[in-house]
């Protein structure tokens, strides 16, 4: 068992939606409209959050310690006051790893009993 | 463009309110942000389509997101109440045992209330069920029992009935078990519970053929009896016993309904009843000795039923104008049952739920001001928690959330607390209404209780949460002056108190009235003595004495006999006895001399017959002539005793020895021996009606109560007078022994009751205002120490920090007491009928109120108000 996987553990299992904010958290910090945006972009256009559903997101991961507001702001010219910028903490890429890592053991499981195509890439 | 953008953020700001406040405060406007530009860019990739589509997403999406945000801060709110209530034990108690004494008071009462005067009778025709008696009111003859020749004539000729059925009450002798035993036995007719919508539990209820005469003798036994006497044994059914001398068949047994009129333990076809037999009583129009109910037509109303039943009067003064002269204005009243049933005790429990609503009252007020007391602690955490952003609803809800669970908290103990209360309220209630065995938790009470528990969280919690703004608005202020922010909440403190002592003012002076009126009922002079008289009902077996002379026989032998036994001063048998509530026996008469006017009410008394002790017994006064002796027998001249007051009313001046009257239309004449003094027969509170005795001698008695007066306890000997009785005839039950103590105790038994729960609930509602008003002054105090300090510091001596402190609080207390005056004067008028010989304003009673609840609070007050004379203004100034 994984350090990651311990420390998981009391968040429970992450929604597709909260992956998908951790995911795309986990490249750069970003505003809320900027998470919408990276996120159907990763997708292809295929999961599309609201806004209910984002900040619903965005404050059970504040609160469970896995993201954090930004106090320091990007350069003026490309703010606008009201935005907020959100940044993976520690433990949220620990436990975006954690449940990396789950879905590539099921990928692997799904792939030696012939449901996927073995690694399209190296 | 702008426009329509602005549109569609209105829009989605009104989404947002379905959001929580603080998920709203921390997320809004960037919420806003967003949308905004999700919705430009909605509209410039796909156009319309696409701003739909975003809509559509986003509405559903907040639909999604609201209802776990709100359970979210619920569980958090009542996580933290939890806490709260944890880490402060004694506020808790305190609050939660308030509260519960209060909610449980209103839900005691409300079960009763319920029970008694809301839910519908528990007969499958309740509401359409009448009670009939006829009215004569010229002939002093007010709900009189019917004949056969009338339930008859009703029963045919009205309209508006489809069921009208007869009931009387005899009793009955039961042979064959240990001892003989006296049985209540309803007489009706056949289709009684029929009409009532009453199925049998087990067996089968009577048929026609039941009341046919010559018919087998059938019973019906009452549930209560049937658990009684034969532990709910189903197998009594066609079970056969001997009552008097006839073998009877039980067909079946009752459900638990309420009996009225009377509480039976049986039931039998009219046809059972050898008085109701006779050809002689069936004949005779004027002998009237049952009782009548009907049963309206489904959709007909009570008024239409009165004016059809009194269409059959007209016809009968009609077709008899020698029984219904027009002289005695005969009419027929008629009443739903339920009213009969219910209406002596809605006035006194309306009394009580508006006294335990008022307890309630106080009960938040009290807990409101522990709250807001408990703030003054709080205020860091309150102002911390406003500076980290807690909003004002935030804050708002918080304090509900906690109120709320101290209410339903409470509202648990106080169902705990009218559940073990229930005896005790079905024997309250059973002296006001047959359906007193009614009352249950049932789910309207629960509901009741619960709905009462939400309404105490609003009203306990709302003062604190208003107070919580204030210092929220304070902390934002200037770093927040504890002054400015304590005045406010003072005030709000200072104007609770006013609240609680007016209320408890209130129903102090409800309980003060009905004290007053109690001890007013004790001190009346029923006209006779009650002390060492032992009182029991013989009713002889109608079958073996069955002529005068075996009737007169049998109780002067068994007279004789108990009054040689030892601890015996004297005995006599009666048919009534004071204060029991029996039924009368009324009549008219003629006065020699005095010629009957046509059109002219004739002289109407209650009639008594009495053996030869019974004045001396219960020391009734001879006022003049002579008391009966045994020389008062058949053969010798018919004489009567009357009492003052008839003795006034139809003797006036004269002197009414040796005058004459007629109780039978001149065909013999009765004359009087001797005046006696007034009894008050049907109650403390009522006056003395005009009686006239007649000898036992006389005119003999099958049914009749023994009156003995003993030298030592009368209960003592009771068992001794029972062993000679059934030595005089060994089948010859006995029935309600008492001491004349216990039936005059019981006829007052209703007032008592009531005035002990409105005393408990003003008790109870002095001593939550009391320890309010301490815990108010006592914080006071705390919160000027430094004040007190500075001013003894400069020269005041502790008697006048004493005073000054008793000042203030006496102040909110005289405050309290003048709204609660104005309140009392407004609203004891609902008492007055509940009241005797005192009237709801009076001035002994508000004096001697006021005093006590003065009493109540200035010791309240002298506790805190002496800490703060003892001050030391040294330690005082240094710790501010």
């Amino acid at each position: 068992m994984s350090a990651a996987q311990t420390n998981a553990e009391p968040f429970g299992p992450l929604t597709p939606s909260m992956f998908h904010v951790l995911l795309a958290l986990a490249g750069d910090d970003l505003h809320g409209y900027a998470i919408l945006k990276e996120v159907e972009l990763r997708t292809g256009g295929k999961v599309r959050l609201s806004t209910g559903t984002l900040y619903g997101i965005i404050k059970r991961l504040l609160s469970d310690g896995l993201i954090v507001e930004l106090r320091s702001r990007p350069a003026e010219s490309e703010d606008d006051e009201r935005r907020r910028y959100y940044r993976l903490t520690p433990q949220g890429r620990q436990v975006a790893t954690a449940e990396a890592e789950r879905m590539d053991e099921l990928l692997s499981i799904a792939r030696s009993r012939n449901l996927l195509k073995k690694t399209r890439t190296a | 463009m702008a426009a329509a953008d602005s549109r569609a953020t209105r829009f989605y700001r009104v989404l947002l309110r379905l959001l929580p406040f603080d998920f709203r405060s921390d997320f809004g406007p960037e919420m806003e942000t967003v949308f905004q530009e999700q919705h430009k860019e909605a509209g410039r990739l796909d156009g319309a389509t696409g701003v739909l589509r975003l809509w559509w997403e986003t509405i559903v999406g907040i639909f999604r997101t609201a209802p776990g945000e709100h359970l979210a801060m619920f569980r958090q709110d009542a996580g933290f109440a939890l806490r709260m209530m944890r880490k402060n034990p004694g506020y808790t108690l305190a609050a939660i045992l308030t509260l519960g004494l209060g909610i449980g008071a209103n839900s005691a009462i409300f079960s009763v209330v319920n029970a008694v005067l809301l839910k519908p009778l528990p007969y499958e025709h309740g509401d359409r069920l009448v009670t009939l008696h006829q009215q004569a009111p010229r002939a002093g003859m007010l709900n009189q029992p019917f004949s056969v020749a009338e339930i008859n004539d009703y029963r045919t000729q009205s309209h508006s009935l489809d069921g009208l059925v007869e009931y009387h009450n005899m009793n009955f002798i039961l042979l064959g078990r240990s001892e003989p035993e006296r049985v209540e036995t309803g007489v009706v007719s056949w289709n009684y519970f029929e009409v009532f919508g009453v199925k049998p539990l087990f067996g089968r209820a009577f048929r026609p053929e039941d009341e046919q005469p010559g018919a087998p003798a059938v019973l019906m036994l009452s549930y209560e009896y049937w658990i009684r006497s034969f532990g709910g044994d189903p197998t009594v059914v066609n079970k056969t016993f001997t009552m008097n001398d006839r073998p009877h068949t039980v067909v079946g047994i009752l459900p638990p309904v309420p009996q009225y009129p009377d509480e039976n333990d049986v039931y039998m076809p009219t046809t059972a009843c050898p008085f109701r037999s006779r050809p002689a009583f069936i004949a005779n129009r004027q002998a009237r000795m049952m009782q009548g109910f009907g049963r309206m037509k489904p959709g007909i109303s009570v008024r239409q039923a009165r004016a059809d039943l009194n269409g059959v009067a007209a016809n009968l003064q009609q077709a008899y104008p020698k029984e219904y002269p027009p002289s005695i204005d005969y009419s027929m009243a008629t009443s739903s049952l339920e009213e009969d049933l219910t209406h002596n005790a809605r006035p006194t429990m309306l009394v009580l739920l508006g006294a335990a609503g008022f307890v309630l009252l106080i009960a938040c007020a009290n807990v409101a001001n522990l709250n807001l007391s408990r703030m003054v602690r709080r205020e860091r955490e309150l102002a911390v928690r406003a500076a980290l952003g807690a909003g004002r609803v935030r804050m708002f809800r918080q304090l509900l959330t906690e109120s709320s669970l101290l209410a339903l908290l409470g509202g648990g103990l106080g169902l705990l607390f009218s559940w073990g209360a229930l005896n005790l309220l079905m024997s309250f209630a059973a002296r006001f209404t047959p359906r007193a065995r009614e009352i249950h938790l049932d789910a309207t009470v629960l509901l009741f209780t619960l709905a009462v528990a939400v309404l105490t969280s609003l009203l306990s919690g709302t003062a604190p949460a208003l107070a919580a703004r204030e210092a929220v608005v304070g902390s934002l202020k200037e770093g927040g002056s504890q002054s400015t922010m304590g005045r406010g909440r003072h005030r709000m403190r200072s104007l609770l108190i006013v609240a609680q002592v007016a209320v408890s003012f209130l129903l102090l002076i409800g309980a003060g009235l009905m004290l007053r009126s109690f001890a007013k009922l004790q001190q009346v002079d029923p006209g006779f003595q009650p002390e060492n008289v032992l009182t029991m009902q013989i009713g002889l077996d109608f079958t073996k004495y069955n002529t005068d002379d075996k009737q007169r026989a049998f109780f002067e032998t068994f007279l004789d006999k108990v009054e040689a036994q030892s601890g015996v001063k004297s005995a006599a048998a009666s048919m009534m006895i004071p204060l029991n509530g029996d039924m009368h026996m009324t009549g008219d008469f003629m006065i020699e001399g005095q010629k009957p006017v046509p059109g002219q009410v004739h002289p109407i008394s209650d009639f008594r017959v009495v053996s030869e002790g019974y004045f001396e017994t219960l020391h009734i006064p001879v006022l003049q002539g002579r008391g009966f002796t045994r020389a008062d027998r058949p053969g010798a001249p018919s004489v009567a005793i009357v009492n003052r007051a008839a003795a006034r009313h139809y003797w006036g001046g004269q002197d009414p020895l040796g005058k004459r009257f007629s109780a039978d239309a001149g065909k013999s004449w009765v004359q009087i021996a001797g005046v006696v003094g007034d009894v008050k027969q049907y109650g403390l509170d009522k006056d003395a009606v005009d009686e006239i005795y007649v000898p036992m001698a006389q005119n003999p008695l099958m049914d009749a109560i023994l009156v003995i007066k003993t030298t030592a306890e009368p209960m003592s000997i009771a068992r001794s007078v029972i062993e000679l009785l059934y030595a005089v005839d060994p089948n010859q039950p006995v029935a309600r022994v008492r001491s004349l103590e216990q039936v005059r105790a019981e006829s007052v038994a209703a007032p008592r009751l009531t005035t002990n729960l409105l005393g408990l609930f003003a008790l109870l509602a002095l001593a939550i205002a009391a320890t309010g008003i301490g815990g108010v002054m006592a914080l006071a105090v705390g919160q000027r120490r430094h004040e007190i300090g500075v001013r003894m510091a400069i020269g005041a001596r502790p008697t006048e920090i004493l005073r000054m402190i008793l000042r203030q609080g006496m102040a909110l207390v005289l405050f309290g007491v003048a709204f609660g005056l104005l309140g009392a004067l407004w609203l004891t008028r609902l008492l007055q009928q509940l009241l005797f010989e005192v009237a709801p304003t009076d001035p002994l009673t508000y004096v001697g109120v006021a005093l006590v609840l003065g009493f109540a609070a200035l010791v309240a007050c002298y506790v805190p108000a002496r800490r703060a004379a003892r001050v030391d203004p040294i330690v005082a100034l240094r710790t501010e």
